[in-house]
Parts: C-alpha cells; sequence; structure tokens
C-alpha cells in the first residue's frame, strides 16, 4: 500500500480539516476555547476477516446490553438469578429510577453505542469501555475521509476500502425506525458544547434538523418544532446530545435551562423516540463492564466473542485478595470517573500513597475495580516527518435499527505524548482514520 | 376505617407576570390499598394544557403548562378518602424493593447518621432479642432513638436539606424526620421509601416513612414516634423527597414568588 | 442540507449572518480608502470615520486607530469583533447553509487572524474580504431554500443602508440600495414594519436627506424580542 503517498498530503489535508471548523470545544480556565483535532494520515488498517470477527462480537455485546438495561428497568431477571449483584445496579450514578417501568419504542435502548477497544502485542483485541450515554466521534474519520480522498485518489483507487461515508445513512435509518411519527431532531446544548462541530456535520448530513432544547416544545402530549413564523411541526426522534440530567427540568436536574420541560413525560407515554434512551447510564458503568461478558451468557446463551481486559472486582473477597498481592501490576479505576480521569497505575504510585489507596479500597470496595496494564499494540503516527509509535485505541461504532449495524470504519485515537496510555481527545491526542478493508 | 374529607390548596403569587409556566404537580391522593377515594374534584387556575400520567413510583401526576402570562397559580385539591390502615399494604413488585435499600441523593450516610446509628445499639442490646428482630421491630427501635435525638422546629432546614445534614443539626421538621430514618434503616439493610401525605387537622402536607418486611409495607411517622392510622391520607411515594415533589415549575420571568399552601383533613359522619 | 423548517432563532441568526458579513466588508472597503488618503493628508481623519459611523472615538492616534479598530478583540466595535459575530452566527447554521458556505466564513477568520500578526495589515485583509464575497457567491449557489438564502440577502441589504446612511453618502447610491431592499424584503416571508418601508423610500427621495432619520427607520424596521430566560422554582 502506498502509504507514503499520504504523508505528502498531510499538511494539506489538515489545513482543508481547518477550513471545514472541524474542532472540539475546550474550557480553559473558565473560558471557551475551539481547538483543532490533529489528524494523522497513517490510518489503522483493519482486514477484512478480522473487521468480521470484530463485528460479530460488537453486535453480540451491544444487543446483549441492550438486553441487560430492558431488564434493568423491567423484571430485573439477571438480579434475581444472582449473575449481577443489585448494589452495582443501584448504587451505580446510571441507574435512574424515573425509567423504571419505561418501555422506549421499539424496545431499543443503546441505538448508538461507542466500543472503545485497543489491540495487544499479541495481536488480541480487548473491550476498554462501553459508551451508551452519548458516544461522540465518527464525525472525524467520516470528514477526513472525504478529504484524504480528495487528495490522493491514488491510494482509494489501488486499495479496496470500505466507504466509510455511510454512516449519515446508517444513522438515519436508526434514527428513522423509531421515530414516532413527525420530524427527526439533533437536539445540542449550542455551541459551546466539546462536540458542537459533530452535532452540525451530523445535521447537516443526515438531513436532521439541529436543535436547541428551546426550539422545542411539549404541547397535548407531544413534542412541536416552533418555525419562525410561529406553525408547530411535530418531532418523532430527538437525536439528543445532552445527557440525562439535563433533558428535562421536570424529570431530571431542574436546574437545567437546555432541556425540554415535560419530554420525558411524553416519551414514557411512548409519542416520542429519544436516542439513545435514558438511564442508558446504568449499562456502561465501569463496575457493570465486569458482567458484561456473564450478560452475554445470560441473555443470549453464547460465550462472549470479544474478551474484556482481565478485570478484578475487589467487591469479591476473591478478586480483593488478588488486587492486594498483585497491586503493582494493575491498574486502578474509580468506576464514578470518566474520560481518562480518576485511572491510576499500581506500579506508579509512592509507598504512602499505596498504603492510602488500599484503605479506601478496603473501605469501598465497589468503587473501584482493577484491571491487568495491556501491553498494547503501538501504532505509527507521522510526526514532524518521521513515523514514530504511539499508544491507540479504536471507537467502534454499533448502531441499533431493526438489527444491529457495525459501521465499517471507527475513530482511532492516539496518544501524541510517548510515554501516555491516555488517548482521550480531551486530553491532548490526536485521531486518525480506521480503514476496513474490502478485499 | 375511617372517612376523611381533604383539601390541599396551594397558591402562588408572582410578583410580576410569569409566561409558558410549565407545571408537574403530585398532589392527588393515591387510590391504593387501604385507602378509597371516593370523591375527588381538582381545580388548577388559569387555565392550562395538560394531561395526567403515572411515575416509576406509581403516583398518578398532573403536569401541563399556563402559556399565558398570570400573577397567579392556584391548585385546589377537594376529596373524600376512606382510610383503613389496618388493611396490609401488600408488597406486589418485590423485584422493586431494591432500589429503596440503597441510599439516595438526600440520605446519603455521613459521620453524624453513622454515630446516631450507634447509639441505636444492637436488638440484642435493646431487647435482649437474642435472634434479632424483624424489619419493623428494628425500624421502630431507630424511630424511637432518633425522636428522641431530634428537636422538632421550623425554619432551620430547606427543602434540599440531606439527612446528614439534618442529623448533625440535629433540628427539622417532618421532611428531615423522615430522611433519618430512612438513613438509618437503609444503612441496616431495611428496604424503605418515603411517603407525602396529609394528616388529621389544619395545616402543611405531612412526610413519614414506610418500611418493608418482605411480605408488606408498614408506615411509621417518626415526627411523632407512631405507627400511621386512619388519620393519614397518602399522596405519593418516593426514595426521599425530591421523587415526591409536590409542585414543581419552570416558566419564564422574575422568579420572585410567595407561596401559600393549605391543607384541611377532617373526620366525616357515615350518615351523610 | 435539509429543506429548511426554520425556528425563529435560527432566522434571526441567519439575518444577522447577512448584516455582519455586509459590515465587515464594507468597513474594510472604506477603511482601506480612508487609510490611503490619511497617508497624504496626515490629519486626523479617522476621528471624522468615528463620528460617522457612531462609534466613540477611544483611539490615541492614527496608529492605534489603524491596529485597534481593525484587530482588537476587546473593542466590541473593530472590524475583528464584528467578523467574530458574523462567525458565531454562521456556526451555529451548518445546516442551513451548508459545510461549504460556512467554510468561507471560517477562512475569513484565519485570515484576519493572519492580519493581526502580519506586518502588512490591509494586504492580509484582502484575504478576509475575498472569502466574505466567495461566502456570498456560495450561499447563492449552494443553498436550496430560497427563504433562506433571502434572510441572509435582506440582513445585507438592511446593513448596507444602515452603513450607508451613518456615512453620509450620496442620495444615489442609497436610492440604490433601497431598491435592492425593496426586491428582497418579500421573499424571506419575515414580518416587518410596512409604514416604516413606505417612509423609508420616500425619504431617500427628499433631499436634503435626513440621515439620522433613515438609520433609527432601518434599525426597527423588524421588530426583534429575545426571550429573557430564568428557571423558576
Amino acid at each position: 500500500m502506498r502509504t507514503e503517498e499520504l504523508y505528502r498530503y498531510s499538511d494539506a489535508v489538515n489545513e482543508l480539516l481547518a477550513r471545514y471548523g472541524v474542532k472540539f470545544g475546550i474550557y480553559k480556565n473558565g473560558t471557551f476555547k475551539e481547538q483543532l483535532f490533529p489528524f494523522d494520515m497513517i490510518p489503522r488498517v483493519i482486514g477484512k476477516d478480522e473487521f468480521a470477527y470484530l463485528e460479530k462480537g460488537l453486535k453480540q455485546r451491544v444487543m446483549a446490553l441492550n438486553e441487560f438495561i430492558k431488564d434493568i428497568y423491567g423484571d430485573k431477571k439477571i438480579i434475581r438469578d444472582g449473575v449481577v449483584p443489585e448494589e452495582f445496579v443501584y448504587m451505580g450514578s446510571g441507574y435512574l429510577t424515573q425509567c423504571e417501568g419505561v418501555m422506549p419504542p421499539k424496545g431499543v435502548y443503546a441505538h448508538i453505542a461507542g466500543i472503545d477497544l485497543v489491540q495487544g502485542k499479541d495481536g488480541e483485541w480487548y473491550i476498554l469501555e462501553d459508551n451508551l450515554r452519548i458516544p461522540s466521534g465518527a464525525s472525524y474519520p467520516m470528514i477526513a475521509r472525504d478529504l484524504c480522498r480528495k487528495s490522493s485518489p491514488a491510494t482509494f483507487e489501488e486499495n479496496a476500502i470500505e466507504d466509510n461515508r455511510n454512516y449519515a445513512k446508517l444513522l438515519r435509518q436508526t434514527m428513522d425506525y423509531v421515530n414516532t411519527g413527525g420530524h427527526t431532531v439533533i437536539l445540542s446544548p449550542g455551541r459551546y458544547n466539546a462536540a458542537y462541530f459533530e452535532h452540525s456535520y451530523l445535521a447537516e448530513q443526515t438531513g436532521a434538523h439541529l436543535v436547541t432544547g428551546n426550539e422545542l416544545v411539549v404541547e397535548n402530549d407531544n413534542l412541536y418544532f416552533v418555525d419562525y413564523s410561529g406553525k408547530k411541526e411535530r418531532v418523532g426522534a430527538v437525536y439528543r446530545r445532552i445527557s440525562d440530567e439535563y433533558l428535562d427540568p421536570m424529570n431530571f436536574n431542574p436546574e437545567s435551562v437546555i432541556g425540554i420541560p415535560h419530554i420525558y413525560d411524553i416519551y414514557r407515554k411512548g409519542n416520542v423516540a429519544l436516542l439513545n434512551a435514558p438511564g442508558n447510564g446504568v449499562a456502561d458503568d465501569k463496575g457493570i463492564y465486569y458482567f458484561v461478558p456473564k450478560m452475554i451468557q445470560y441473555y443470549l446463551g453464547e460465550e462472549a466473542i470479544l474478551h474484556n481486559a482481565p478485570t478484578y472486582l475487589p467487591y469479591y473477597e476473591k478478586d480483593m485478595q488478588y488486587v492486594l498481592e498483585h497491586f503493582d501490576n494493575l491498574v486502578l479505576k474509580d468506576v464514578a470517573e470518566a474520560g481518562g480521569y480518576g485511572v491510576v497505575f499500581g506500579s506508579g504510585m509512592t509507598k504512602e500513597e499505596k498504603e492510602n489507596f488500599i484503605a479506601m479500597l478496603k473501605a469501598e470496595p465497589r468503587r473501584f475495580i482493577a484491571q491487568e496494564v495491556i501491553d498494547f499494540l503501538d501504532i505509527n503516527i507521522y510526526d514532524n516527518g518521521q513515523v514514530v509509535p504511539r499508544k491507540a485505541d479504536l471507537r467502534a461504532f454499533v448502531l441499533m435499527g431493526e438489527e444491529p449495524m457495525v459501521w465499517k470504519s471507527g475513530l482511532t485515537r492516539f496518544s501524541r505524548n510517548p510515554d501516555s496510555f491516555i488517548v482521550n481527545s480531551s486530553q491532548g491526542g490526536g485521531f486518525k482514520d480506521t480503514w476496513v478493508m474490502s478485499e | 376505617m375511617r372517612r376523611l374529607s381533604y383539601q390541599y390548596y396551594m397558591q402562588l403569587s408572582f410578583l410580576h407576570p410569569v409566561e409558558r409556566h410549565h407545571f408537574t404537580l403530585r398532589c392527588l391522593p393515591m387510590a391504593d390499598v387501604g385507602q378509597k377515594i371516593e370523591e375527588q374534584t381538582l381545580q388548577i387556575t388559569p387555565s392550562y394544557v395538560g394531561g395526567y400520567e403515572t411515575d416509576s413510583f406509581g403516583n398518578q401526576f398532573v403536569y401541563g403548562i399556563v402559556r399565558d402570562a398570570h400573577t397567579h397559580f392556584v391548585v385546589d385539591v377537594k376529596g373524600v378518602a376512606c382510610v383503613d390502615h389496618s388493611i396490609p399494604i401488600p408488597v406486589t413488585e418485590l423485584h422493586r424493593i431494591g432500589m429503596f435499600r440503597y441510599p439516595s441523593k438526600l440520605t446519603k450516610t455521613g459521620a453524624a447518621l453513622k454515630s446516631l446509628l450507634q447509639k441505636c445499639g444492637t436488638c440484642v442490646e435493646m431487647q435482649g432479642a437474642e435472634d434479632g428482630c424483624n424489619a419493623l421491630e428494628r425500624a421502630c427501635m431507630l424511630m424511637d432513638v432518633l425522636y428522641h435525638n431530634f428537636q422538632y422546629e421550623p425554619g432551620v432546614t430547606g427543602v434540599n436539606t440531606t439527612a446528614e445534614e439534618a442529623c448533625e443539626l440535629g433540628r427539622g421538621v417532618c421532611q428531615d424526620y423522615a430522611h433519618i430514618l430512612l438513613a438509618l434503616c437503609r444503612m441496616e439493610w431495611i428496604p424503605c421509601r418515603y411517603v407525602v401525605g396529609m394528616m388529621m387537622g389544619e395545616g402543611a402536607s405531612h412526610a413519614w416513612v414506610e418500611v418493608c418486611d418482605g411480605k408488606e409495607w408498614i408506615a411509621l411517622d417518626p415526627t411523632h414516634n407512631r405507627l400511621v392510622d386512619d388519620n393519614y391520607i397518602r399522596i405519593s411515594y418516593g426514595r426521599d423527597a425530591q421523587d415526591c415533589t409536590i409542585n414543581q415549575g419552570y416558566f419564564y420571568g422574575s422568579a420572585e414568588q410567595t407561596q401559600e399552601i393549605r391543607v384541611v383533613v377532617e373526620e366525616m359522619s357515615y350518615d351523610r | 442540507m435539509s429543506m429548511a423548517i426554520l425556528s425563529a432563532e435560527h432566522s434571526d441568526q441567519l439575518h444577522w449572518l447577512g448584516r455582519y458579513s455586509e459590515r465587515v466588508y464594507t468597513t474594510i472597503n472604506v477603511f482601506a480608502n480612508q487609510f490611503d488618503s490619511m497617508l497624504d493628508l496626515k490629519t486626523e481623519e479617522y476621528v471624522d470615520f468615528c463620528k460617522r459611523q457612531d462609534i466613540p472615538n477611544i483611539y490615541q492616534s492614527k496608529e492605534d486607530f489603524v491596529k485597534r479598530y481593525c484587530f482588537d478583540e476587546t473593542d466590541p466595535n473593530s472590524i475583528y469583533s464584528n467578523l467574530m459575530r458574523a462567525y458565531d452566527n454562521a456556526i451555529v447554521l451548518r445546516e442551513e447553509i451548508g459545510s461549504e458556505s460556512l467554510a468561507y466564513i471560517q477562512l475569513a477568520v484565519y485570515g484576519m487572524n493572519k492580519a493581526k500578526v502580519s506586518d502588512a495589515p490591509l494586504i492580509q485583509l484582502q484575504s478576509v474580504v475575498d472569502n466574505i464575497v466567495a461566502f456570498w457567491g456560495m450561499a447563492d449557489d449552494d443553498i436550496d431554500s430560497e427563504c433562506v438564502r433571502n434572510m441572509i440577502k435582506l440582513g445585507k441589504r438592511v446593513e448596507r443602508i444602515d452603513l450607508y446612511a451613518r456615512m453620509h453618502m450620496p442620495p444615489k447610491e442609497l436610492k440604490r440600495e433601497m431598491k435592492r431592499l425593496n426586491l428582497r424584503i418579500n421573499g424571506a416571508g419575515l414580518k416587518y414594519n410596512q409604514v416604516k418601508l413606505a417612509h423609508l423610500n420616500y425619504m431617500v427621495e427628499v433631499e436634503p436627506i435626513d440621515y439620522d432619520q433613515i438609520v433609527g427607520e432601518i434599525e426597527s424596521l423588524f421588530d426583534v424580542e429575545p426571550d429573557q430566560m430564568v428557571a423558576g422554582f
């Protein structure tokens, strides 16, 4: 493959990304700043067969997660059968009592799932994290692909690569499948959100209307968009990019000024679809992560195709023992934190820090999980004229329409710092396109 | 069994007109085991569009929007309830008990609660019950200790005061009594829920606790250190007061307002 | 780009995108001429410029004026600030105007930032003008919805009359701009004050022209009342 050809266009493509405003917002010292999301031209390449395996595993995983959410807010069989201890559900920050007994349109909870994976040096893929609330990132490889094809058509002529610009179509299909009648909108908290570029780009690409809370109103048990002449148009599906907490001041945080009063009341009646469903956080909690392979077994009667990183729950006496004995080899994660925060390496602690941490662990065993440190397979990036290895992960997107669909691409994020394991864009990483080969 | 007539009256007065006023009202006594609603009227002014819905705790609520500018918002519920607390409230959805076993936002455990729980001793110490005691007996013990270590005093706590904060302060109102008892019970693994309702006489709404002994819900009034009897009318259930907010609003305009609430419960004779 | 159902907020933003893009375009051109004559005359001509533009003269000298009027992001009347307002409106309209049109506003911003640190700001400002003009061209060509196109153009026309009146341009120019406004005003489906429009048409015909009154009337041609929102309880 002629990836060298791509290097030549690295600057040109990054310039085009700037032209189209491919940025994310961050708050620094209280002020909002827009930052370009650095793009690396060297793609992550996944072979056809390898991706077929990932695809199968991802579908299986998201189907089980969807069943889990349905069960938790319904009959709770998995708790009654002793597979998942109830405190991991009720004590988790993602569990919302408001969702008890509420069934979303067509029974779909996890419409858009962002599943984070890493590849180990042994070639094995491991699931790092499930994101079932408002996973972002699909827009970046989408637009980057478009610009790469422009700058180096030969590369795409010579290689059989699945076109990833169909994401908008898959998303539209997913939204249309659950639409209860009326327009489809993308609800954004506004332009000062970190992912505003994505919100506006997906709106443009899917033909959905980008709205903020004050453009929608609930009346007579329906949701309406009010146009500039005062005419009301019914809305049947809301791809909301605001968190559960801010969605509806009458049902969640009463202080929210970016939500829509009563939207949850009519959702409960089945009069509008919300993507993703509120309450999904109960399934993508770091504590629940441990149980996902068991869920797959429980709901689907199948062995999990994709493996978790080896994980220990100090909640279980046996695991606590293991964690204490192998402390230096493990990474410990606070289940309540996200975005790369609340992560500490056993080997990186001083003696005193370690003692304090272990005391905390013993006092609140449920609060932490421990994982073996995976030996990541580094992938190359092109940095100032040099090719250097860096840590990277892959966010795969699974969309749940009538059937689960896996997007034949993904967001590959890499750490620009050679010593860092953390690839989160809010902590200064860059991104790559992900090529899935079609031959 | 008693027949009780009731009225819940609330008036909000805004200093300046407000508009697009969204509201959710959990103010209707529930038709449930041991509590039959014989008649009921609900009046809301000004006129609104909206409807009825039932939340995840089984509470029926009214919601809607008053679009036009207004300076007053009045809710008036009147009715007659036939109350019989000798009929046990069965636990119908056992699988939904779990959510009542863990601390909620307003009933999180803290140092003050832990030290109060220590004062409660164990079942063996308190009653000589060698095999421990059941949930109700234990809850009554906790209630008794709370009652003797807490002062009733209005105006020192607010709607968002947590059990821990109230416990540390040592004073509060019925909401605080209920929150502390909930927190204590949950520390002892006893599932329990917050109840909003009305009590015989004239005044404001009241709050108490129901504990689950595995088969039925039993109601305790920690403010008065007694079991709930036929003088009480239930309105709503939840994990804590936040789930049972009687009146929640969201509107456009200046938030300066005053609120007037009147609750009247009277016994009715059987021959009308 | 979808066929628009358009909220009041977005229709307002389209209007102001038109206005601010025009303001940047015209003020750069006027400024360039002014700058040119200042070179020869060495007068404090900028004082008069501020007065006409109805902006406070906060500048210490000719040099200070050139720098701050063009590039000071803390000066709300600077060309820089006006361009940022155009950007603020454009960024929330990707779905209505499309990524291709939006890109030119983005490029104008990059151009402005380059000009700010350049030794020859006037030459660099040309790229801002070029991109604004390209934006208008692209918007005209690429936006399917006539209503959306008209809202931007209407904003542009209103702003131009406003600016021309403030700058006391010859009556001929104002008449021409009024004619163009009349052609556009019904195409956007926006409510406007018909009495005021008639009055404006009358005023540009009467000499001497009452420029201040024209500014007043054009500014209030549309009545937009932003919501004051307070979350209750």
